[in-house]
């Protein structure tokens, strides 16, 4: 009988298959904990939510060799400045309308999500709003009436209307405020922002 | 006393009569996918279809979350398939188990007519609780999660039970650890936070970790054991070639994760993590091609069902199709950068899931519609063979047509919204318009059609494959289990 | 364009249908070749094996058509090496695999042959 080889046993690689899965594991695990601290809010890559007191640009990095996120003077949504505590309700909320509203099934967040409709990555910059001081408030209006402010660009697709209160507007338009300011590693690339400041 | 050709439970075991229980809701399940896509693909076209009733996002939810149920479905039944004959024990706490199918399939039942009927809620933690966790994959309520994690919990009981009670071989092993990561992975996804950085860390960790790594050893697992039953390979080989699968895919699928933390605002040592993996993952789908070869020309293969083979084949070709090369062709962080987020994810999407996992479990059905009719023979020369073939045919041209669709829109939107365009909303909606576009989404329509014609010849083809055939299929198995007793009886060589 | 010091290079936009499609052949011929060699050495014709290792040329030359489209530089080239390495590798591997694994294998069929052949075998359940 020819014998089998030890590295063709299937006990050598019963032992394999566990000590694989379990440094991969371990690895992850450990790379996990390093991910976690730099994107937590507040970190450099994914910034506090009060950030949305504040202006936020998107500015060639040479160094890098795309966009990222640049953090302006102050600059606070519909005209409010807001503590710590209330930002971080408002972003939470936002956050919250766009799980309840399923918002994924059409838009994609971060690149993720379905294809129907913008990414809304950059929503806050998009030059599509026209002008950068009036903005905030076309979103509002938009979001919580988008049949009749439906902006189809030819495509014959509108919002359906979802039937946001104002709160509930305001809090998704910090949301996408706040999105705007996490580092994404260039994504999306070569994106024309709004002119903001006069810029 | 077996009735050949006709569809009677006392040809199943107990295990088994759950298990079909299983396959039928899947196959209902797959029906609900096909039929949503379609609509969904339909507002595409005609934007007005549907507005305000039955809206797109509504449509791709339950498009997406029949997908994942049905095949998770598919999966809890092969398994209570297999438990028996590989534990040689019935299964333990079978009254539970079937207890838990029936809660199972109610949950799932008012999770979509919730999805249909009251669709979104109001920007609270409720509506993640009741309603809508609005998270793609996983946008089942959270009392569903709980009660999925329970329903999991009494399988896993059944499960485990049995095995220790029985016997517990590789295979079963393999299945018990798998099955222990694949549940405690589904927590990952249950919980809320704002920072969406940390939310789609976790949520990938649920789906990239399910799909390219749990899952596909689970498969691998069920696929060795048919593989045992139907070819009559050997036991010892074929586990070895489990574990080499196992550690090759969670070798470089668990690391492999790293492909999804180009773009969320994670670090970006990822972009190596991610790349470097990215482009070890096909090789072990490559390398796979020689063993199969190997196998087919060492062990003369005679098979006794043949739409199973033929199934087998197709899971073959559309995982290293959709799996391999749609995957890698735009996975690389430097291309990634403009195809991530367009029409080229769907386009990989259909023909890996497809390819991958749809195909293996209708390979099993057919096993168990086999056995279903007192173990009869579905070999070459079959009474309405053309139905079975037309089904391969229709699904698979259907698949792959959507695919190509697909792809041709996701390389215009990636070149016009992205490169040119620079991803503005404008950018967006002109790549949206553009010719390219709107014609490939017509034909991705046009092969959904196909698709579902496909499903329809399907399901007529399971329920009456093999009626009124007297003849049995030979059992290879049996000469496994001694080919095994064999080796085992030969004293160790070293 | 000159060269950054970034991790990362984005592909440039002539450079789109090369990426894509080097991508795949490299998989492709990553697949031919296992299929070449796999039945070249089962059948024992070596010039399959010899056409397989002419797709294995076919890969290199994908591979670095797609690391020149993508920048695969500094950091990145052990990346092109993995795949030059790791796709010429793996069929051979995965082969000696086989054939260890397949040891002994003729007695164990012999067994079963034996036990098919035997009037009397265990009752399958």
């Amino acid at each position: 009988m020819q014998a089998i080889p030890w590295w063709a046993r299937e006990g050598f690689w019963a032992k394999t298959a566990v000590f694989v899965t379990a440094l991969s594991f371990v690895i992850l695990i450990w790379l996990t904990f390093d991910t976690m601290k730099q994107i937590m809010a507040g970190s450099v890559r994914v910034p506090d939510y009060s950030v949305i007191n504040q202006r936020i640009s998107y500015v060639a990095d040479d160094e890098r060799g795309y966009q990222v996120p640049k953090i302006g003077p102050e600059e606070p949504l519909f005209g409010k400045k807001l503590t710590e505590e209330e930002a971080a309700a408002l972003v939470r909320k936002g956050k919250l309308v766009i799980q309840g509203r399923n918002c994924m099934n059409c838009h994609t967040l971060l690149g993720n999500g379905a294809y129907f409709a913008p990414d809304l990555t950059k929503a806050w910059l998009d030059p599509a709003w026209g002008a950068a001081t009036i903005r905030e408030q076309l979103m509002v209006q938009f979001l919580m009436d988008p049949t009749n402010n439906a902006r189809t660009f030819g495509s014959g697709r509108k919002m359906p209307n979802l039937k946001l209160t104002e709160d509930e507007a305001k809090a998704v338009v910090a949301y996408l405020k706040w999105m705007s300011a996490i580092d994404t590693n260039g994504f999306p690339y070569n994106f024309k922002p709004i002119p903001q400041g006069g810029e | 006393m077996t009735r050949v050709g006709v569809l009677d439970s006392s040809n199943l075991t107990g295990g088994q009569r759950l298990a079909v229980k299983y396959f039928t809701v899947a196959l209902v399940l797959f029906g609900a996918q096909i039929l949503f896509g379609l609509l969904a693909g339909l507002q595409y076209l005609k934007p007005d279809f549907l507005y305000g009733v039955l809206d797109f996002n509504v449509n791709r939810m339950v498009h997406i979350n029949a997908m994942v149920v049905w095949m998770l479905y598919g999966f809890l039944g092969s398994v209570y398939w297999l438990m028996e004959d590989e534990a040689q024990h019935p299964v333990v706490g079978l009254k539970l188990g079937e207890i838990a199918f029936w809660v199972l399939t109610l949950a799932v039942t008012v999770v979509v007519l919730v999805y249909l009927f009251v669709q979104y809620g109001p920007g609270d933690i409720k509506t993640i609780w009741f309603i809508n966790e609005g998270r793609e994959y996983i946008e089942a309520p959270r009392w569903a999660d709980i009660g999925i994690v329970v329903v999991v919990l009494v399988f896993y009981f059944n499960v485990l039970a049995t095995f220790i009670k029985g016997r517990f071989t590789g295979i079963g092993g393999v299945i018990v650890l798998d099955l222990f990561a694949l549940a405690g992975l589904y927590l990952a996804g249950m919980f809320f936070t704002p920072n969406i950085s940390i939310d789609q860390y976790w949520w990938w960790w649920v789906i990239h970790l399910w799909v390219e790594a749990t899952w596909e050893v689970l498969v691998g697992a069920i696929m060795a054991w048919g593989l045992m039953k139907t070819l009559g390979v050997s036991r010892r080989i074929v586990q070895t070639w489990l574990y080499i699968e196992v550690a090759l895919m969670f070798g470089s699928g668990i690391l492999g994760l790293g492909h999804h933390y180009f773009w969320i605002g994670t670090p970006d040592y990822w972009f190596e993590i991610g790349g470097f993996f990215s482009a070890l993952e096909p090789i072990p789908l490559v390398a796979m091609v020689v063993h199969s070869l190997y196998d087919a020309g060492k062990h003369h293969m005679k098979s006794s069902n043949h739409p199973a083979l033929a199934w087998l084949i197709a899971h073959a070709f559309g995982n290293f199709l959709g799996a391999g090369v749609w995957g890698f062709m735009h996975t690389l962080p430097q291309i990634n950068l403009y195809t991530h987020g367009t029409q080229w994810t769907p386009s990989h999407g259909h023909l890996a899931f497809f390819g991958a996992y749809a195909t293996i479990n209708i390979a099993f059905f057919y096993l168990a519609a086999q056995q279903w009719r007192g173990n009869v023979y579905m070999g070459a020369g079959i009474a309405g063979a053309w139905r079975w073939k037309w089904a391969l045919t229709l699904l698979s041209v259907g698949v792959l047509g959507m695919t190509m669709a697909l792809l041709i829109a996701g390389y215009e939107q990636s070149f016009i919204e992205r490169a040119i365009n620079g991803s503005t909303w404008a950018g967006y909606f002109e790549a949206q318009n553009h010719p390219w576009f709107q014609q490939a989404m017509w034909w991705r329509q046009i092969f959904g059609w196909v698709t579902a014609a496909g499903y329809l010849l399907l399901v007529w083809d399971l329920l009456a494959i093999g009626a009124g055939e007297t003849r049995t299929a030979t059992r290879v198995g049996h000469e496994s289990e001694e080919a095994e007793a064999g080796a085992e009886a030969a004293p160790a060589t070293a | 364009m000159e060269d950054c010091d970034g991790m990362l290079q984005p592909v440039e936009l002539q450079d789109f249908f090369i990426t894509f499609f080097s991508a795949a052949m490299v998989i492709l011929f990553g697949a031919l070749y296992a299929m070449l060699f796999a039945w070249g050495r089962l059948h024992n014709r070596p010039r399959l094996v010899w056409w397989g290792y002419a797709a294995y040329a076919g890969l290199v030359a994908a591979v670095l058509t797609l690391a020149d489209a993508t920048h695969l530089t500094g950091l990145w080239t052990w990346l092109v090496v993995a795949m030059l390495v790791g796709y010429l590798v793996a069929p051979h591997a995965i082969w000696h695999l086989c054939q260890g694994t397949h040891a002994g294998m003729e007695d164990e069929e012999a067994a079963a042959g034996q036990g098919r052949a035997s009037p009397v075998h265990p009752a399958q359940r």
